[in-house]
């Protein structure tokens, strides 16, 4: 293969495929009928060239361009609605209906568990009752603790009453 | 649209400046003229109807939102090409498959074969050209599907696949080589 082959190669796509430029197919033709081996790779690309090129043109089937455009009608309107219209349309759509469901079902498990894992917040009287306990009275009484949390939970009421009457 | 363009061809130039004025209309219009060839480089690239469907849906839906962009330095149908072919190896890249090849047989606009069995043939032929088409890399099968198909100059294919006309030249060479290759060994001969 000489430079020239190279060169006349480079050209070829364009001549296979119908776009080699004027003032270049007087050189190429000119290399081609001197040179066999060249000849032959172009013969055998551009069978190749036309024989994809034979195969006809796709025609979408009947109706099928009529449907397209009013599909393509409703997306494009589609676009121009609010955001949340289009959400609340997506979320009814009964494609999305499960998928919805599942979603608020999840949601709603994980805040229920979420509030049940947060500690509610100390009593403050009892906060007040434990400021008063000793390391004594808890050497001597261990459960006194728990004696505070029991007495709180049964008489908070009641103790709220007669602290309210004492305030009166 | 940016500038005014030159490079954009005098209907479509008018459309499109009625499109920026309020005209869906002139969408509309731009959609008939090129719906077709969309269609068809689809086709040819991911080798089923309902895909190519899809794709087309999807290139004029994203060209509505985004023709107030378009700068008109080149022509609209490069612009329109090359979001079909973004999208084609987008889509190939997503379901990971060769293209399907069941519908390769579905309707075609051939003319001058007379007989079933020259149909038969041609259909068998049309079949294995489809197959050796679809087993290219999905950047050659692009330019190949460009130039040979839609005709399109190695320039125009240039902008469209964004690379050098000299890189389209190598591709398309590379190309046809190996689809040479592929259709000796099936047996297909030159039409």
């Amino acid at each position: 293969m000489t430079d020239r082959c190279a060169e006349v190669l480079e050209r070829l796509v364009e001549g296979v495929t119908g776009t080699v430029p004027p003032d270049e197919r007087a050189g190429v033709a000119g290399h081609l009928a001197a040179c066999s081996r060249c000849r032959d790779e172009a013969a055998s690309l551009e069978a190749v060239a036309a024989r994809l090129r034979a195969q006809g043109r796709f025609v979408a089937p009947p109706g099928f361009w009529e449907e397209f455009m009013r599909r393509l009608a409703g997306r494009i309107q589609e676009e121009r609605m609010p955001a949340g219209a289009r959400l609340r349309r997506w979320l009814a759509s009964p494609r999305h209906a499960v998928g919805t469901a599942v979603v608020t079902a999840v949601t709603v498990l994980a805040v229920f568990a979420a509030i049940r894992t947060i500690p509610p917040p100390p009593d403050p009287v009892v906060v007040r009752a434990r400021g008063l306990v000793t390391a004594t009275m808890t050497s001597s009484l261990p459960s006194l603790g728990e004696m505070l949390d029991t007495w709180r939970a049964g008489l908070a009421h009641e103790t709220d009453a007669v602290v309210d009457l004492k305030a009166r | 649209m940016g500038k005014e363009g030159a490079g954009v061809d005098a209907e479509d130039r008018q459309l499109l400046r009625a499109f920026m004025h309020g005209e869906e209309s002139a969408f509309t219009a731009l959609v008939i003229k090129y719906r077709e060839s969309v269609y068809r480089v689809a086709r040819r690239m991911l080798g089923s109807h309902e895909d190519a469907a899809d794709v087309a849906q999807e290139v004029f839906i994203r060209a509505h939102r985004a023709l107030p962009r378009f700068d008109g330095r080149s022509q609209l149908y490069t612009w329109l090409y090359r979001i079909t072919v973004n999208l084609c190896l987008d889509f190939r890249g997503r379901s990971s498959r060769l293209p399907l090849l069941d519908d390769e047989d579905g309707a075609r606009d051939r003319s001058g074969v007379p007989t079933a069995e020259d149909e038969a043939e041609a259909r068998e032929a049309g079949r294995l050209v489809a197959r050796a088409v679809a087993q290219l890399p999905p950047r050659q099968r692009a330019m190949t599907v460009l130039r040979l198909y839609q005709d399109l100059p190695y320039q125009e294919i240039a902008r469209i696949m964004g690379c050098s006309e000299g890189t389209v030249k190598a591709t398309m060479f590379a190309a046809l080589r190996k689809l040479r290759r592929m259709l000796t060994e099936e047996g297909v001969r030159a039409p």
